[in-house]
């Protein structure tokens, strides 16, 4: 017993000592001739699809950015990507503050999931150093704070642009929408979007006869589809992550209620909603920052290397690099407070800009990309293709089964 | 009530000096700091924790539920109200002191694994409440400390090593609460209680009040440290902030792998396991996804069938001051 | 509202028999498993990856869960829990605890974050009884979990090992007197309990998408049943079961589905401070 506890002394003290030994240690500082820029998603838990998804068109933007020379203003400095995975919110700070004291980023890019990205904007914001993100929900450009970008419009306008373009896509199929069912996932994502919708309901007139918010992690969603069937609506409107989009539409067929459903974006334009549906997701509408038929190059390169369509996510976080890349050199400089500035005034409408409806990356006084704005997209075959509004449309939608004119 | 000169008390108070002086040799901003900070941080919650689950020796699995009251009660104070957070971490204790006294009156009889259940019932309880009122709390979406600069009168401040003073100022004050407790008469009558219950209530002890006062004041300095938890971290959210796993269990294994009971088993714990836990998911979060809790969750196993005891148990019994108690189980 | 009830009946059959899985290691080892929703999280991945190598049926599949998960409760109860049984209950929580938090991690690295569920011909399939609708998994699974409660009461009844458990459960001391191998009778007892719970968890493969951290969501669940059922008791957390499964569809009908596990933990609370030997005695 005493040479155990002797042992065990020893023991835990060498722990500590290593543990500590690993804080003395520094990361070196940047190296001349590139910039580093920290990269934070979720590349594990629930929202990895959708974190793997953007940090892979974050790093291919970066290849290509090298390839074609770099940063010009700072001598053809290559860019570096330094990625942290943070799964949960409650992660987000401790993640990015580490990665920002070891590290000599001139900005940030990420997340995916507005939460987390909430949670990290705090850190950033002190640290001072510019975060842009392609994460939806309303707050994150509303707190009055100078060090956060979005690239995608707020949650709100992606869910009225979900109502509006409904109601124009059934109006030219000779249909009139008067009652709708909301259901939305309870975070920031899923009640900015559900804010939206009711905004567009009530300009337009039209009667929301269920609304609901869910858990984000539910597991069953029976009561859903029953109260979705007992109110009546004509068209459900979900706003939902992957696992409960899946959910969300099986229950919906198994217990034989055939509304149309219109996505909110996230888990409804994924290759993993495809696979885990079948055919079953054939026909159906969601509305989407972006889309693979916007920028068919760059798309192509993608699907050749990882074998899946390009997401929403992976555009517009390619969107996000090129922006912050052009604030480099615009400002001539990879310090922090300078490609704050510079992305403050930015109006780009070159490179991967052009994956943005809109074409472009111009950001407001809160920090929102002004010019882009939401598409519609539906499931034809084996990916989403844009249907709406028609200057982004590359074809028509069918509804109810039936092509529009 | 001074309390002796044993070496264990010149140990303390070494150390203290030691940690204040911390900051001077680290970047104020830093990391290393922060980690430091959290350490010292989870140390006085374990401490707070300590009080209802070493000296009462009642395993409680849902202590971040005063966690939770805490950062909440302080942040909705000064976001709805203004309210200073040095205020709010009062309105904080006593609102978690509240909640305490209410949930002793279905738990007072309940022994081991039902009273662990109980409490993570309150807790989950809370969590629930939090994410579908978003009127009151925000809702799962969370709430954010506005970034106010440096007012210390507002709890704000730039640099790390305010908090980092903070905080060390709040493990003192955690630390000596439990030390009078301890070495007082609901010390003693606990230690009766926790012995044998039967038996201290047939000598005369309210056993039921002294649960009452441990448990009221457990929960008012864990509130308290929820408060500064917040104010650090500027943004929680119900899921972390009533986490089972990340508050409820951290603090009691703190203690746990540390030494139940003693005045030292939540400083050389949280000081052992906090950098552990930080170094480790920061060389293997980026390797794999789970690798870093895996590791430490098999090093939480290993550290108690090797030594239920904790760490304190390691050192000769002159080191440790405070009470040292586990009650074997000799029947079911 | 009858919608709801039936709805309820149908999961609470379910829960009855994961819920039985907890009961019963309580009820002999002793122990409050706070891991057990692990086991059910494993017995949903081996039932899904039979499905997916083999094509077996998640309902065939789970027995396939049953037998790995037994295998694998009845080593960790040899090497870990065993060595903890005599040491203080806050030692033993947090070996449980631990061992939650490892086989979630464990999971996540083994098998990845991604939600994978099965897709079976029966699951868009539902049948029709007067103006209830009843959905096909669910039907089958509340099917599969009343057979094998069937079996386990019999199996306790009637097999020596079964009664062996009973034995234990009652008094270890006189047990041993009466020649039980005590140490391979908690193996067993536990390899049982978390072996039903994984079956549990095959049957509703179904209609649940399994990931590492399913089973946190079932913790909340399986412990309410077992405490209105009584820890210990296997009718008990049947009756546990269905009410628990009521109460949560009753509940997600009139309330918000955010709150539908808020009664749940409120009735936990007061059925554990006002009775906690539980509604149901007896085993």
């Amino acid at each position: 017993m005493r040479r155990t506890n002797w042992l065990l002394r020893r023991a835990c003290a060498g722990l500590l000592v290593s543990a500590l030994g690993f804080f003395a240690h520094r990361a070196p500082a940047a190296v001349s001739g590139e910039v580093v820029i920290g990269v934070i998603q979720a590349l594990s838990g629930p929202n990895a699809q959708q974190g793997i998804n953007a940090q892979r068109g974050t790093e291919l933007a970066a290849e290509a950015i090298n390839e074609r020379g770099g940063v010009r203003a700072l001598g053809g400095a290559k860019i570096r990507l330094i990625t942290s995975d943070v799964p949960t919110p409650n992660t987000a700070a401790e993640v990015t503050q580490r990665l920002i004291s070891q590290n000599n980023v001139s900005a940030m890019i990420g997340t995916v999931n507005s939460a987390t990205t909430l949670a990290a904007s705090e850190v950033t914001e002190r640290g001072g150093i510019p975060l842009v993100t392609f994460a939806f929900a309303d707050q994150i450009t509303e707190r009055g704070y100078k060090y956060i970008f979005a690239v995608s419009p707020k949650g709100s306008t992606f869910g009225e642009a979900q109502l509006n373009y409904t109601i124009a896509i059934a109006r030219a199929a000779g249909e009139n929408i008067t009652k709708i069912g909301i259901l939305y996932e309870d975070t920031a994502y899923g009640s900015a979007q559900a804010k939206g919708l009711r905004l567009a309901a009530a300009k337009t007139g039209v009667q929301i006869v269920m609304d609901e918010a869910y858990p984000q992690g539910i597991t069953d969603v029976t009561p859903l589809v029953n109260k979705l069937r007992a109110s009546g609506a004509q068209i459900a409107f979900p706003v939902s992550y992957l696992n409960d989009s899946l959910l969300i539409i099986r229950s919906m067929r198994q217990q034989q209620l055939n509304t149309p459903v219109v996505g909110g974006a996230a888990g409804y334009v994924l290759p993993d909603f495809r696979k885990g549906l079948g055919d079953l997701a054939e026909g159906i509408l969601s509305v989407a920052a972006a889309n693979s038929d916007l920028m068919p190059d760059f798309a192509a390169k993608y699907e050749a290397k990882y074998g899946t369509f390009i997401t929403h996510d992976s555009l517009m976080h390619a969107a996000a690099l090129d922006s912050v890349v052009q604030a480099i050199e615009r400002a001539k400089s990879s310090d922090p407070e300078k490609v704050r500035d510079a992305l403050a005034t930015l109006d780009y409408c070159g490179g991967f800009a052009k994956g943005v409806p809109g074409g472009c990356v111009k950001f407001d006084a809160t920090g929102r990309n002004a010019s882009a704005f939401p598409v519609m997209v539906q499931w034809h075959g084996d990916r989403p293709v844009t249907v709406y509004p028609p200057q982004a449309a590359k074809q028509k939608a069918i509804w109810r089964g039936k092509p529009t004119s | 009530m001074r309390p002796a000169i044993t070496p264990a008390f010149v140990l303390f108070v070494l150390f203290v000096v030691a940690a204040s002086l911390l900051p001077l040799g680290f970047d104020p901003r830093g990391h290393v700091l922060r980690v430091a900070a959290m350490a010292l941080l989870f140390a006085a919650t374990a401490q707070a924790w300590n009080i209802v689950g070493g000296l009462a020796n009642r395993i409680s699995l849902g202590h971040a539920g005063f966690f939770g009251i805490g950062a909440y009660s302080s942040t909705l104070l000064y976001l709805r109200l203004g309210v200073s957070p040095w205020i709010g971490l009062l309105a904080g204790a006593a609102l978690a002191a509240i909640a305490a006294a209410l949930l002793s009156l279905p738990t007072v009889r309940l022994q081991g694994h039902y009273f662990a259940l109980a409490t993570l019932a309150f807790a989950q309880v809370l969590q629930v409440i939090a994410n579908s009122w978003p009127g009151l709390t925000g809702g799962p979406l969370g709430l954010s400390i506005p970034f106010a600069g440096s007012q210390p009168l507002k709890f704000s401040f730039r640099t790390v090593s305010s908090y980092y003073w903070i905080i060390l100022a709040l493990l003192v004050v955690s630390c000596a609460v439990f030390h009078l407790l301890a070495t007082g008469a609901i010390g003693y009558r606990l230690r009766a209680v926790r012995e044998n219950e039967q038996a201290a209530e047939a000598a005369g002890v309210d056993t039921a009040r002294v649960k009452l006062i441990a448990s009221v004041v457990s929960a008012a300095l864990t509130a308290a440290c929820g408060t500064v938890f917040a104010q650090f971290t500027y943004y929680f959210d119900p899921d972390s902030i009533f986490s089972l796993p990340g508050i409820s269990v951290r603090m009691a294994m703190i203690v746990i792998v540390g030494g139940l009971g003693t005045l030292g088993g939540p400083i050389v714990g949280a000081l052992f396991l906090i950098p552990l836990e930080e170094a480790s998911n920061a060389v293997l979060s980026s390797k794999a996804a789970g690798l870093s809790q895996f590791a430490f969750a098999t090093i939480l196993m290993a550290a108690i069938l090797i030594q239920p005891r904790g760490m304190m148990a390691l050192w000769p019994k002159r080191w440790s001051a405070g009470a040292k108690l586990t009650v074997e189980r000799t029947s079911r | 509202m009858t919608q709801a009830l039936i709805d309820g009946i149908l999961l609470g059959g379910v829960y009855a028999v994961i819920a039985l899985g907890l009961s019963l290691v309580y009820g002999v080892v002793g122990i409050v498993n706070f891991a057990h929703g692990a086991f059910l999280m494993l017995g949903m991945y081996v039932s899904w990856f039979a499905w997916r190598h083999l094509g077996l049926d998640p309902l065939a599949g789970s027995v396939l869960s049953f037998g790995a998960v037994f295998v694998l409760g009845y080593l960790v109860q040899r090497a870990l829990i065993n060595r903890v049984l005599a040491a203080p209950p806050a030692a033993q929580i947090f070996l449980t605890v631990g061992l939650l938090i490892a086989m979630e991690n464990g999971a996540l690295l083994l098998f990845g974050s991604d939600f994978r569920s099965v897709s079976v011909p029966y699951q868009l399939q539902g049948y029709q009884i007067g103006g209830i609708f009843l959905s096909a998994p669910y039907l089958y699974a509340f099917i599969s979990a009343i057979a094998l409660g069937g079996v386990l009461e019999l199996y306790l009844a009637r097999s020596w090992t079964g009664r062996a458990i009973r034995a234990v459960a009652q008094d270890p001391m006189a047990a041993t007197l009466a020649g039980v191998d005590i140490r391979r009778t908690y193996a067993r007892a536990f390899g049982l309990g978390v072996a039903l719970t994984a079956f549990g968890g095959g049957i509703i493969l179904p209609y649940i998408t399994v990931s590492p951290t399913i089973g946190g969501q079932y913790v909340v669940l399986m412990f309410t049943a077992v405490v209105l059922g009584g820890l210990g008791s296997v009718r008990g957390a049947l009756v546990g079961g269905l009410a628990v499964g009521i109460i949560q569809s009753l509940s997600a009908l009139l309330f918000s589905i955010q709150l539908e596990n808020l009664c749940l933990f409120v009735i936990f609370i007061t059925v554990l401070s006002l009775r906690p030997q539980g509604i149901v005695k007896g085993m």
